[in-house]
């Protein structure tokens, strides 16, 4: 994962240059601005197709971007991401079901959950590198899925749900399927800001010179395992979240969908095609590739070859794209580098 | 062609695709036509969701074949008759939810709100049947669920939705029942089953009926889904050394329990797997399948008839089991199977309750499908109508198959149990 030398240049400069101007890149407010005017329209139609169809956009974007935290800036795969999403799950929906605790406060309880967990998991594995951490990954929501799997409390193989009248707290189904909605566009506000400061941030940097060369970093008074953890701390919060509000909307949680390793494997897919170590990058993949997804799954022509399509552009970004399309834009078009991050 | 072309051309087809993305979603999705129209021919659009790829496509496959098959009986008659004349004509819409809950809500929202579908069918399985339920009642569309026979589902104050099958509760209490008449010396049962909603359901009432009926129940145990290597279960079963195995879950699973029991020739005497056996593609296995056991909803060999249907003071409706067969042979050069019959029921079960109602009002359907209590090629069927359990199926019952082979050395899918519907006598394995 090497960059070029211009762009370490680009780095260098941000490091000692923008650390106080922040908040002030118009980039930044052109991202929001852009998240919020689409989460606004099924607001303003009213449409309830299009709010679910944003609210998978929006997730996939909040798994991507979540991600590239650990694999974009640290350099560091997370195969096995997805664990922080079905425990965020769980723990919400534990506490709603059992303790009829409403969706906002047992999201956050989730959170900090699975972001403590995060920690607890990233100290001793975070020491590894490379392919090693990757497969610990794997191995840590293979291990957490057995273990809800035999976990009576959580419902065990046969999983948790509501029972329908629970929506009646929130309103309805109809008014709970809405709160979810506006929750997963906080959330995703969120996980783009938090990408978005780490970029630009001392912190951001410190992880990007471990990307580069951890060694190297570490001469230059970088604490990698420190970094690392906290990068890892971070990026678990925003799936736990998203998996809270999901499970709640669906009104039925199962190991198989709450720790399903291939969605962590999208969200991979969808950092790899937007650009991964970009703030805008995952946002792009995650939209494109969710797109593209539901797209094939429900065209008429398409939808029985949606899976080797996916292959086949998988295949395209590897071999022709690999920076990804904003990595790509950036890389040829050098002044949209001070623009897009 | 240098390597900067070949970059320049991957980046253009990457944003070309991004395009033709964008444009095809802001594009309005087209609404299916119906099959023919006139002045007193009003098209409505049946939606679902089917697991085309990932685990269930077997079963859910056979299941929109079962739902074709009715579609083309309808259209053949010229459609269903209201009240004021009018002619129904319905077509079916559905998309591909890949086995999983995660696309679910969002394609039944499309289907209620962009396609614009009159009433619904579940999709395939109680996971993705429940996640479906929470926006069908949302938006009080009148949904049918086939191949969804989890009891927990359908207890919790639905008013929409209606179950098809019996309920999963009932799966395995028949093959217990069926141990008991063949030998009453068998008294060891081991339960093996996938860990999933269905059959961990299924494997906890067989649990408990077995026990309750005098049974040990010498080993129960979980697999995960998606499990092919069964040799530590297989070995538990062996040091257990039980006289019946039960339990299985889906078709993969259970297709790959039953290939490795016969090839470590495990000494039982009783084999009752969920799901698999009763699909014609079982047999595949060969030897494999010899005298496994399979509850199944319904058999190509099952004995309701418009005479027995009178004989239980029942009105009958639909083809005949004979007609049904034959027609689905016919169409699709196989056997039909249980999963293939409740695609099929599915539809039937709608086009009377839209007859009886002599309208498409979701309320008028609804309390129909309340009143409803008939026999069909399917069995019996009758929905709950008490508020806790309103939905659920109450009358429809299981029958068990058994793969047996023949004089001619070929397999046949025998009915074996309850007494009053059996095609043969049950055999124990050798």
């Amino acid at each position: 994962m090497k960059t070029t030398a211009t762009e370490s240049r680009a780095v260098v400069g941000t490091r000692f240059g923008e650390r106080i101007r922040l908040n002030l890149q118009p980039f930044y407010w052109l991202m929001l601005a852009l998240i919020l005017l689409a989460a606004f329209i099924p607001i303003v139609t009213g449409s309830s197709n299009l709010r679910e169809q944003l609210f998978l956009v929006l997730m996939a974007v909040i798994l991507a971007s979540s991600v590239n935290i650990i694999m974009g800036y640290t350099g560091y795969v997370s195969f096995g991401h997805i664990v922080f999403f079905g425990i965020g799950g769980y723990i919400a929906f534990f506490l709603m079901l059992n303790y009829q605790v409403h969706l906002v406060p047992a999201a956050l309880v989730a959170g900090i959950a699975a972001s403590g967990l995060a920690l607890l998991i990233g100290i001793p594995v975070l020491r590894l590198r490379g392919a090693y951490f990757a497969l610990a990954t794997i191995g840590i929501n293979e291990a957490v899925r057995s273990f809800v799997n035999n976990f009576e409390p959580f419902g065990g193989s046969v999983g948790m749900f509501f029972n329908v009248q629970v929506f009646e707290a929130y309103g309805g189904s109809r008014n709970a399927l809405w709160l979810a909605y506006y929750g997963i566009v906080a959330v995703a506000l969120l996980t783009v800001t938090a990408s978005y400061l780490i970029k630009r941030s001392k912190f951001g940097l410190g992880l990007m010179a471990i990307r580069e060369d951890q060694d190297a970093a570490q001469v230059l008074g970088i604490n990698p395992t420190r970094y690392k953890v906290a990068a890892y701390t971070i990026s678990a919060l925003f799936p736990a979240l998203a998996g809270a509000i999901f499970f709640f909307k669906n009104g039925i949680i199962e190991p198989a969908p709450a720790f399903n390793l291939t969605a962590s494997i999208v969200s991979l897919v969808a950092v790899m095609l937007g650009g991964f170590g970009t703030v805008a990058g995952p946002i792009i993949g995650g939209v494109v590739y969710d797109r593209l997804r539901e797209f094939l799954l429900t065209s008429s022509i398409f939808s029985s070859l949606h899976v080797a399509i996916a292959g086949v552009l998988l295949l395209l970004i590897v071999l022709f794209v690999p920076a990804g399309l904003i990595g790509e834009l950036r890389r040829r078009i050098p002044i949209l580098r001070r623009f897009i991050e | 062609m240098s390597h900067k072309h070949f970059r320049m051309i991957g980046l253009g087809v990457l944003w070309s695709l991004l395009i033709i993305l964008v444009a095809a979603c802001a594009a309005p999705a087209s609404a299916p036509q119906p099959a023919q129209s006139g002045a007193s021919t009003k098209p409505i659009v049946i939606g679902f969701t089917a697991s085309q790829t990932g685990k269930l496509n077997v079963e859910s496959k056979k299941q929109i074949q079962g739902m074709q098959l009715w579609l083309d009986d309808v259209k053949k008659a010229g459609g269903i008759k209201l009240a004021d004349g009018t002619m129904v004509m319905p077509d079916i819409k559905f998309y591909d939810d890949e086995s999983t809950t995660e696309r679910v809500q969002a394609l039944y929202t499309k289907l209620i709100n962009e396609d614009n579908v009159d009433f619904l069918i579940s999709p395939y399985s109680s996971g993705l049947a429940k996640a479906a339920a929470v926006v069908s009642e949302q938006n009080g569309k009148v949904m049918l669920t086939t191949g969804a026979a989890d009891d927990a589902t359908m207890e919790q104050g639905f008013k929409s939705t209606y179950q098809l099958y019996t309920p999963a509760s009932r799966y395995l209490a028949g093959a217990v029942d069926l141990l008991g008449q063949m030998d009453p010396a068998l008294k060891k049962i081991a339960i093996v089953h996938e860990k999933d909603s269905f059959s961990t359901s299924v494997a906890n009432a067989a649990n408990e009926y077995a026990k309750s009926k005098g049974y040990d129940v010498v080993l129960f145990e979980g697999y995960d889904t998606g499990t092919t290597d069964f040799s530590p279960f297989i070995n538990k079963i062996t040091a257990a050394s039980p006289d019946a195995i039960m339990g299985g879950g889906h078709f993969q699973d259970g297709t790959t329990l039953a290939k490795q029991l016969y090839e470590k020739q495990v000494p039982v005497k009783f084999v009752a797997l969920l799901v698999a056996p009763p699909e014609p593609k079982f047999v595949e296995i060969g030897d494999a399948a010899n005298g496994i056991i399979g509850p199944s909803q319904w058999e190509p060999l099952v004995k309701y008839s418009p005479e027995s249907a009178s004989a239980a003071n029942l009105p009958w409706y639909g083809p005949t089991v004979a007609n049904f067969v034959s027609a689905y042979k016919a169409k699709y050069n196989e056997d039909p199977s249980y999963h293939a019959a409740g695609g099929y029921a599915a539809g039937l079960l709608l086009q009377k309750a839209i007859e009886d109602s002599g309208s498409l009002d979701a309320a008028k359907v609804q309390a129909a499908l309340d009143k409803m209590d008939l026999l069909t090629f399917y069995g019996h069927v009758k929905f709950s109508t008490d508020a806790k359990t309103h939905g659920k199926q109450d009358a429809h019952s299981m029958v068990y198959m058994q793969w047996q082979k023949g004089a001619d050395g070929k397999f046949v899918s025998q009915i074996v149990f309850p007494p009053e519907a059996k095609s043969a006598d049950a055999q124990l394995r050798k």
